[in-house]
This record gives structure tokens, C-alpha cells and sequence, in this order.
């Protein structure tokens, strides 16, 4: 599997803000054994995030607003990366501005830190106006911000979609007219919840983004439409708890997955789905996981 | 180091009311639990509810029956709220669950038997950390343990306390049993008479509003309080940022009750209204 001049060693990585920054998992699993880390979004100032509560849990799926916090480009790079680059994996690096110039100056100071080996631009989070979802879910203001990072970076460089819009498809068309070299698809969609009894929203942000099993169907959908659209490589997500979800979403185009949500409950999922996907490989003789993308045939 | 691993349900016992016992062979979790610290349980295969939830530790290598004292066990003591401890009060003997432990920051005890006074006060299930907090203090006098809930069913661990020879003060708001009125009254109408030597130590598990009551009772003295707090967790272990509390720190306000915490101290709150 290759993104830009990326090598991935499988196709199994772990999605942001579900990963912390690696270390949070060392003392659950082997890290290096994953295709890639991407870890917690980063903006170029530290966040402080949004006012609890951040989680709520619903009908097979987590309610989250988190607000982006973070440490800053900074703090990451000399605090959180040491421990990353030391790993036998790549880091490709998940990133959103308030501003384009802030993308811009973004991807020009990780461009130049040689233990990175890809962005991930998020144009996608629900939680915070600036996470990029203002960007993201416009065609015009998304291709000038995706044209204006592509020329700031030599890195391969992945744009993260929101499933928030009318026609993804359009928007990952656009992306990768822009340049992109990759895009990964789906962040959470914005949902809400209420408590009957205080009448108060359960979230501190009142809107959060939904994230697992509830939401798999509607992303499977998603990367199939892209699948049709698009010729770049398309990294699939949206509750993938075990192998079995992996493949359905390489079967309709995806050419790597995430594993999000899954992995705050069981932190060896991303490991079992590695595994599975290669017994899944085994007993149907097919020989490499690239002959799988996009085989889903439609009935007749 | 938190390591996953299953357990054995050894015991799983309704005590009063809404109020279970739930004995755990895990010998790998067991040796790494400290009072104040806790574990993400899962039921084994089942899917609803999708997070784990977590449990303070109650009890470890406690004596059961004639057997010698064993280290592999650990105990909880939890509430049965909603769908998560529901399923959990059919949990029988032989059960398979799945813990992640040993996790959080405890309570801070003094490396050796101390003749210092202390308070405990715990709300409501809160008071399940103080039990193991109060062993391991293995105070020989002055432990006053206040003990708090709506009504006399939500009193918990009375004779365990009595075991320790501390001194125990009940209060319930509607005054089915004890004073009637909050711990933190009761508390604050007992200080006076505690501090005569100088104020002493407090340790507070409970409810937010509890602990946000204590604190404006302490005032300037609430730093000498290390309080558990309680918060809906993501993960336990620190990874998704779903757990946090405001603090005074300048560099980073929101802290992880699962990780900085649960034991913060109540001198470094800031108080949001939710």
C-alpha cells in the first residue's frame, strides 16, 4: 500500500484523537507492528479544549466533543514525537488551522521535521469551528485551502473528509484535482444527545460527533461513492471494531483503514484486525491485500 | 504500568439496596492496585454497553473462608445505575470479564504507619475508595471516617470501618440514619474539635457537588484535601481526552480524571458550572 511515496507495511492504521500520542498504548500492544500512528490533531498554538462533559455513549456508538486539545506544534514536536519516532512504524501527522495560513505554516514547519512521513489534514471536525469543517464542507474554500497546503509541503499529504456534506464524493474529487495524494474518510457526524430529566444537552459543547458501529453503514457508503470518484487512494473508517468490518470497507475501495473508537475499549483491536485480515487472505488464496480493493462486485 | 487482562468473578453479591459486591481473581491487576486507583471493566462478548466503565478498587488480598490471605484478589462495589451495572449483577461465579488496571493516580500515603490524624469523607458510593485508603494509613487513633448518602440504604461499609477502630460519623438528608443533613455539615460541625492540634489531612471520594461543597467549606485549607473524583470515561488510560476536570494548571486547564487523576488535589479545582 503506498500514499504518495509512502510505504505502509499493511494496511492498518489508528485514526487521531483516538490514539493519544502513541504512548498511551505501549503497555497494551507492540506499536510497531502498525502500518501507522496518527496521532492527536495538532494546530499550530495549543487548545485548551471544550468544557466537560466530552462523552457521551449512545445506541452503538460514542458521542464525543473533545475540542480538539492540544499541545501545539511546539510542544508536540519537542514533548511528544521523541517517543513516536523511535517506533518501527510511520507517523503521519493529522493537523487544522483556524486560518489557511495557519494550514499553510503548518505544513511548512512539518515539512521540514524529518521523522514525519505524511500529513493528514483534517478539514473535518465537527467539534470546533476552527477545526476545518467550515473549510471542508465547501467545494471552492476547500480547493483553494487544499491547493495552498499541496504547494507548502513535499509530504505525502492525506485530506481528511467530513461525512457532513451533501456529496463527498465531490469534495474528495476536488481534493484530489487539488493534489492530495490520499483521502481518508469518515470523521464523526455531528449529533447530540439530551438529558429528559435536567432538560440539559449530555455534552458541555451541546453538539459532538458520533463515532462507532452506529455510524459503519453510512461510511461504508461513503467510501464506496468516493470509490467511484476517485482515482487516489482512499483510506476507509467509521466503526471498524473487528477484520471482518476492515474488509467490507476495502471491498467497496478503500486501499487502508483506520481503527478509531474501537480502540478506547479494546486496545489491541488495530492488532487483531492486522491479523485477521491476513487469515482472511490465507483461507480465500488471494495473495496480497491489494487485490481485495474495490472487488465488491454489484448484483446483476 | 496498566496491563489488559481477564478476570474471574469469585463472588457477586447484592450488600443493600442498589449496592453489589463483586469479588475478582486477577492476579496480574491485583498486584499492581494501590488504594485511590481503579479498572475499566468489560463484560466478555458483549457489546452493549460499548465502553468499559470504571471501578474503584474496594478490597484487595482479602481472606476468604479458611483459605490464606490471597494476592491475586481484588473487590468492587458498585451501584447499579444503568444498562452497564445492570448486566453486571448477573454476573455469576466463573464469569469471564475483561479489566484494564492498574490505573489513575491513588491517594498519597505516608511510607510508614503514621500517628497523624486524618478524615475521610466519602458520598454515596464514593466512600468505596476510602476503605483500602484507610488500611493502608494504619492510623492507631485519630481516623474519623464520615460517611454520607440521601437515605439510610445508601450508607455503605459501615462495619468495615468499625474493623479499623476509627471513628464514624453517619449522615443521611433525609435523617434515616445519623445526622440528618449532609456529610459536609456533619463534617464541618465535627472540625473544630478535630483540628484542636492543627488541621489534619482529609481524603474525599464522591459526587461533584459534594466535593465542590467541601471545597468552599476548606476554603484556603482545602489543599490539605486529596478528593477521587468521579467523571464518564472514554478509555481509562489517558488516550481520548473524554474524562477531564479544570484545573489551575496554566499549561494544560483540562486534566484527565483518568490519568493526573482521580486523586487531585481539591486545592487545584476550578469549579465550571455544568
Amino acid at each position: 500500500m503506498t500514499i504518495g511515496t509512502l510505504r505502509l507495511k499493511n494496511p492498518v492504521m489508528v485514526a487521531s484523537g483516538t490514539f493519544g500520542f502513541g504512548e498511551e498504548y505501549q503497555d497494551f500492544i507492540d506499536l510497531d507492528q502498525l502500518g501507522a500512528i496518527i496521532p492527536k490533531g495538532i494546530s499550530l498554538t495549543p487548545m485548551e479544549g471544550n468544557p466537560p462533559p466530552r462523552i457521551f455513549e449512545t445506541a452503538g456508538g460514542i458521542l464525543n466533543s473533545i475540542g480538539l486539545q492540544n499541545p501545539g506544534f511546539n510542544e508536540f514536536v519537542k514533548k511528544k514525537l521523541p517517543f513516536l519516532a523511535r517506533l518501527k512504524t510511520h507517523v503521519i501527522v493529522n493537523f487544522f488551522g483556524k486560518s489557511q495560513q495557519e494550514y499553510v505554516e503548518l505544513a511548512r514547519r512539518f515539512n521540514e521535521v524529518p521523522e514525519i512521513s505524511g500529513l493528514e489534514m483534517n478539514i473535518s471536525c465537527p467539534n470546533v469551528k476552527q477545526g476545518g469543517i467550515a473549510f471542508g464542507s465547501n467545494p471552492r474554500s476547500t480547493s483553494r485551502l487544499v491547493r495552498a497546503v499541496r504547494k507548502s509541503t513535499r509530504l505525502p499529504l492525506i485530506v481528511k473528509l467530513s461525512p457532513n456534506v451533501t456529496e463527498i464524493d465531490a469534495i474528495a474529487k476536488i481534493a484530489e484535482e487539488e493534489g492530495a495524494d490520499a483521502v481518508s474518510l469518515v470523521n464523526t457526524f455531528k449529533a447530540m444527545a439530551i438529558n429528559i430529566h435536567s432538560k440539559k444537552p449530555e455534552l458541555g459543547n451541546i453538539i459532538g460527533g458520533l463515532s462507532g458501529p452506529a455510524i459503519k453503514p453510512i461510511a461504508l457508503r461513503m467510501v464506496w461513492e468516493v470509490f467511484r470518484r476517485v482515482n487516489i487512494p482512499i483510506i476507509g473508517m467509521g466503526g471498524i471494531f473487528k477484520a471482518e468490518d476492515a474488509i467490507e470497507f476495502i471491498l467497496v475501495g478503500a486501499s487502508a483503514i483506520q481503527i478509531g473508537t474501537a480502540n478506547l475499549i479494546n486496545p489491541r483491536t488495530s492488532l487483531d484486525v492486522i491479523r485477521g485480515i491476513r487469515e482472511y487472505l490465507l483461507k480465500n488464496k488471494i495473495p496480497h491485500v491489494r487485490k481485495l480493493i474495490g472487488l465488491f462486485r454489484p448484483r446483476p | 504500568m496498566p496491563l489488559q487482562a481477564q478476570g474471574i468473578v469469585l463472588k457477586n453479591v447484592n450488600l443493600q439496596s442498589l449496592y453489589f459486591l463483586l469479588e475478582i481473581e486477577c492476579p496480574p491487576i491485583a498486584s499492581l492496585l494501590h488504594p485511590g486507583q481503579f479498572v475499566m471493566l468489560k463484560i466478555e462478548g458483549s457489546e452493549d454497553p460499548l465502553l468499559r466503565r470504571p471501578f474503584s478498587l474496594f478490597k484487595k488480598n482479602f481472606t476468604h473462608h479458611r483459605q490464606q490471605e490471597n494476592r491475586g484478589r481484588f473487590s468492587i462495589l458498585y451501584k447499579k445505575i444503568g444498562k452497564g451495572t445492570q448486566k453486571m449483577t448477573e454476573l455469576g461465579r466463573g464469569d469471564k470479564i475483561n479489566l484494564i488496571g492498574a490505573l489513575g493516580n491513588g491517594f498519597s500515603i505516608p511510607p510508614s504507619p503514621s500517628s497523624q490524624r486524618a478524615a475521610l469523607i466519602g458520598g454515596g458510593v464514593g466512600i468505596v475508595p476510602l476503605l483500602s485508603l484507610a488500611e493502608a494509613l494504619r492510623m492507631e487513633r485519630g481516623l474519623a471516617v464520615f460517611i454520607g448518602g440521601k437515605t439510610k440504604t445508601d450508607i455503605l461499609c459501615l462495619k468495615d470501618f468499625e474493623k479499623l477502630n476509627s471513628n464514624i460519623f453517619v449522615a443521611t438528608e433525609d435523617g434515616s440514619l445519623g445526622h440528618r443533613g449532609t456529610v459536609i455539615d456533619l463534617f464541618l460541625s465535627e472540625q473544630e474539635r478535630l483540628w484542636r492540634g492543627g488541621p489534619t489531612p482529609v481524603f474525599a471520594s464522591g459526587p461533584l457537588p459534594m466535593l465542590k461543597g467541601l471545597a468552599n467549606a476548606l476554603g484556603p485549607q482545602k489543599s490539605l484535601c486529596e478528593a477521587s473524583f468521579e467523571a464518564r470515561m472514554g478509555c481509562g488510560f489517558g488516550a481520548c481526552w473524554g474524562c477531564v476536570i479544570r484545573t489551575i494548571d496554566p499549561e494544560t486547564p483540562y486534566q484527565r480524571v483518568c490519568k493526573e487523576g482521580p486523586v487531585f488535589n481539591l486545592g487545584k479545582i476550578i469549579w465550571e458550572d455544568r
